[in-house]
């Protein structure tokens, strides 16, 4: 924010502020039959509605509280959220004429930095049930129904107001043989009649369970729910910031809520608003206790995602990242095409186990995390410099050992990758182990979405899909162990194999100033210098393998120089270790297009303008995220796009563990990178999710979509305009 | 390979206990070292033994407002800091925010408004405020001489910007002290606090 916006939003706070106290309006006296005038206050026009043109005995009518806001300010919902107010009225009405309480519509959730508010943007009218008894007398010709109204308005700054509202009707004693509406008002209360929140159907039903961290709602609404947001009535019950994580029932939905930090004791109920994707909202008064029919998933989903992340994990196969231990499963093939058939399928099996052992050791420890509450993504074992330099020197000391240094299986046979490359079931079993370790950082194309799904949902939907992840990613070599015609097309061994093993050395180290590189982003230049003498440490103890194969000492010098070739650069990041803001890879790309660092609240703000948002979701150590900016993203013609296409830039970088970014990603239901969203400029659309393999053909759909929909509804507010306002 | 996965496994687990360390009632409150307005180091643990009130301050928001316009907050932080209570106002506002002050400027407020504090901590970067998980201005917190949370929450129970309804109001953080210094346990510990949001930097 520059300087000029700076004083012009201060000195809009302090002018605020006067003139907020001076909202006080004299209440005109209208004609009787004339909707009420409303009154302009700071940010907002407030106006009292009373659809009839006659007050008379036994009348029961809806009036109700109309707010016109200013574009990004609110006012508040009846539970106000962490901060704020909700607007009430104190009435001045006839003799014999009584007023109910206030009703609110269906908020939406205002998150404002850590805290989250429940109150309402453009317009809102909140509708007042209004009793004339029998006994009613009118004084005079007319009947006023006046009242003071207090409010806050809140955009970034809070501002109290005030004002005395009246409307003057015609007073009947008697009831009128044709009973006259004010049009205007009349349509106004028509129109928000259908924002007000309404009761579960007959056959809907919600339960609640406390748990260690909060609360499990389940809510039968009669269909499957796949998008919902619950709002409590009752304050200090949630954290209002925490995010809700849902679980489609097959006919409702179940959502975990987080509890506020001070309660002691489970609520006896939760008295709640549940709003669906669809805009439908019921309220409830949910009681203690489960619904039997819980558990059933949409099974079809389930099936689906599954069927997701087999693919997802055969197409791993073919990621960059995965490409070199592609050549390391190729060599193992190669040397076992000579052995006979069901020894070979005997070590496509143990290789398939150890992808499975791999990923659930991974889901053991997602679920350890997240059961801790830590919104952790997947590739999060990248975000940690001293798993960076384990892997930067392993990869190293296999690339060495592959170049013909010197012969693991003659020396270390147990150490590290060696044991990838040991023949073997130990070796296929590490061979598949270490294909998963690699594969980490880039999630494939339906990757993603299978895990943001895992990690949503129970334990053992976790478990299935990771399981099937790991069945994907080792089911082309186990087809091709189990199926002889294929493996002769493999080559004969032969001496070729030792040149193959040498060549695969390249890629190796390929990985590896891959590795160094985001090991330099995460740790800094000064753990660099630890982490490359450590690279001439294991030089030196292949060195010392190569020159004295076999013999003891040279094997026990060997492992201390090895030792201290890990022990320095896991120190290099202790003690020289820069946590640097990670803005690595915000930077403006080629053609001037300025990608600004990501924070929900921005985002916020652009929408709030109008404006929709593209989020890149990326980290230094995703491969796939540099090849989508550097061969898409950044290419001119897209670049131009952008630019010229009114759409906010927005770069999340996650190479540093951001607890924002992680759960943002959740909230798409994702958790890893690439993710690419669009957010529209309206804030009641969802997000629009891109494939994690961008072409410039999908960006510009994508964009044109964008536009398309910003013309299309031009208004921001919870519901538009009413047909004829009469004002 | 499978040894360091433990490690890493422990390590994180750790790391989330830490980072979930809530504010709880109840609970020690969470250390802290802040600058004051005269360029002073205010260390939380250096006033074990002394009662501690944390005020979370705004001076553009209507509540706090309310509060300073009234006398109310200068005439509790005399009442209480004559008893030997340690209060420390605390600015959260982000620099560019509403509320953010100079140390010159909040001189000179507290002087034109008659505060007393103990200090005025400056935390335009927030760390106080998001250690303490602050929400509101005004937003209390009352820690005993053993460094316990005995109290969180609203200042009264009247959340208005109306200063006519203060004589009517229930002061909770008199009401906790009191209490506590009878050796009394807190009747309410813990309420929602209202006022305007925290300034915090970032939005």
């Amino acid at each position: 924010m520059n300087v000029t916006a700076m004083a012009a939003r201060f000195l809009t706070s302090v002018l605020s502020l006067l003139l907020g106290s001076a909202a006080w309006a004299a209440p005109a006296a209208p004609a009787a039959g004339i909707a009420a005038p409303s009154v302009t206050a700071t940010h907002l026009t407030v106006q009292l509605v009373v659809p009839p043109a006659q007050i008379y005995p036994g009348q029961s009518f809806t009036a109700g509280l109309y707010f016109k806001l200013d574009p990004g300010w609110h006012v508040y919902w009846t539970n106000a959220g962490d901060s704020g107010e909700a607007p009430s009225i104190k009435w001045n009405l006839p003799a014999d004429v009584t007023a109910g309480a206030m009703q609110f519509p269906v908020p939406k959730r205002l998150p404002l930095g850590p805290l989250v508010d429940f109150g309402y943007e453009g317009e809102v009218l909140f509708p007042i049930p209004v009793q004339v008894a029998s006994s009613f007398k009118p004084t005079g010709q007319n009947a006023t129904l006046g009242g003071k109204v207090t409010w806050l308005v809140c955009r970034e700054v809070c501002i109290p107001g005030h004002a005395d509202l009246a409307v003057t009707r015609t007073g009947a004693a008697t009831p009128p043989a044709t009973p006259a509406n004010v049009d205007a008002d009349a349509q106004l209360i028509q129109h928000f009649q259908s924002t007000l929140p309404k009761p579960l159907p007959s056959s809907g039903q919600a339960k609640f369970e406390s748990t260690a961290k909060g609360l499990t709602l389940a809510v039968i609404t009669g269909s499957k729910e796949t998008s919902a947001q619950f709002f409590p009535f009752d304050q200090n019950i949630l954290a209002n910031a925490a995010p809700q994580t849902l679980t489609p029932l097959k006919n409702g939905v179940q959502i975990s809520l987080v509890k506020d930090d001070n309660l002691t004791t489970a609520p006896k109920e939760l008295h709640g608003l549940l709003v669906l994707g669809d805009g439908r909202a019921y309220e409830f008064h949910a009681t203690p206790g489960t619904i039997a029919s819980t558990s059933t998933a949409g099974s079809q989903g389930l099936l689906g995602i599954i069927l997701f992340a087999f693919v997802g994990g055969a197409i791993l196969n073919l990621m960059p990242c995965v490409f070199p231990v592609l050549f390391i499963k190729g060599l193992a093939l190669v040397q076992s095409s000579s052995e006979e058939r069901g020894k070979m399928r005997r070590h496509g099996l143990v290789y398939t186990l150890g992808i499975l052992a791999s990923f659930w050791a991974v889901v053991a420890a997602l679920l350890i995390l997240r059961g801790a509450g830590h919104q952790l993504g997947w590739g999060f074992q990248f975000q940690s410099p001293a798993f960076l330099a384990l892997m930067a020197l392993l990869l190293f000391f296999l690339g060495l050992s592959l170049a013909g240094q010197f012969e693991i299986g003659l020396t270390l046979t147990s150490a590290g990758s060696g044991l990838a490359q040991k023949s073997g079931y130990a070796g296929s079993f590490f061979t598949g182990v270490l294909a998963v370790i690699v594969a980490t950082p880039c999630t494939a194309p339906f990757m993603g979405a299978a895990i943001g799904y895992a990690l949503a949902n129970s334990a053992v939907i976790t478990f299935a899909v990771f399981t099937s992840l790991a069945l994907g990613l080792a089911a082309p070599y186990l087809l091709l162990a189990f199926n002889p015609a294929w493996s002769r097309v493999l080559p004969r061994p032969g001496a070729w194999m030792e040149v193959l093993k040498q060549a695969v050395s390249i890629p190796i180290f390929g990985t590896v100033i891959w590795l160094v590189w985001v090991f330099n982003q995460t740790a800094g230049p000064s753990a660099l210098v630890g982490l490359l003498s450590a690279f001439l440490l294991l030089a030196i103890a292949g060195w010392i393998l190569g020159r004295w194969p076999a013999k003891a000492p040279a094997t026990f010098a060997a492992a201390i120089v090895l030792l201290l070739a890990i022990a320095v650069p896991v120190l290099a990041v202790e003690k020289l270790g820069t946590p640097e803001v990670a803005t690595a890879t915000t930077k403006a790309g080629a053609a001037g297009t300025q990608w600004e660092p990501f924070t929900p609240e921005l985002v916020a703000k652009y929408r709030a303008e109008g404006k929709p948002v593209f989020v890149d979701f990326t980290a230094s150590w995703c491969l796939s995220c540099q090849v989508n900016e550097r061969v898409v993203l950044d290419r001119p013609e897209v670049q131009q796009r952008l630019a010229s296409s009114g759409v906010a830039l927005i770069r999340a970088d996650w190479t540093r563990h951001d607890e924002v970014i992680a759960q943002t990603l959740a909230g798409l239901g994702r958790s890893g990178v690439p993710t690419y969203a669009f957010y529209p400029a309206d804030t009641n659309k969802q997000p629009q999710l891109l494939p994690e393999v961008l072409t410039p053909g999908i960006v510009f759909n994508a964009l044109d979509a964008v536009k398309n929909s910003g013309q299309s509804s031009g208004l921001r507010a919870q519901v538009s305009e009413p047909a004829s306002p009469g004002r | 390979m499978k040894s360091y996965r433990r490690i890493l496994v422990v390590a994180f687990a750790l790391l989330t206990t830490l980072s979930l360390q809530a504010i709880r009632v109840g609970d020690a409150a969470p250390d802290f070292t802040g600058t004051d307005s005269h360029g002073q180091t205010h260390k939380l643990s250096e006033y074990k033994g002394k009662y501690v009130v944390l005020e979370w301050t705004n001076n553009g928001c209507p509540y706090t407002i309310k509060h300073y316009s009234s006398g109310n907050m200068q005439s509790l932080q005399k009442q209480w800091t004559a008893k030997g209570v340690v209060w420390l106002t605390i600015l959260s506002s982000a620099q560019g925010g509403q509320g953010y002050m100079t140390a010159t400027q909040e001189n000179a407020y507290i002087a034109k408004v008659h505060a007393d504090p103990t200090a005025a901590l400056l935390d335009p970067n927030g760390d106080i405020g998001h250690l303490y998980a602050a929400k509101t201005t005004p937003h209390m917190f009352v820690i005993d001489p053993s460094g316990k949370l005995i109290y969180d929450g609203a200042i009264d129970d009247h959340p208005t910007t109306d200063t006519a309804d203060i004589p009517a109001s229930k002061n909770y953080v008199s009401a906790a002290l009191a209490e506590a210094m009878a050796g009394q346990a807190v009747a309410t510990a813990y309420t929602r606090p209202y006022g305007c949001s925290v300034k915090y930097w970032g939005y």
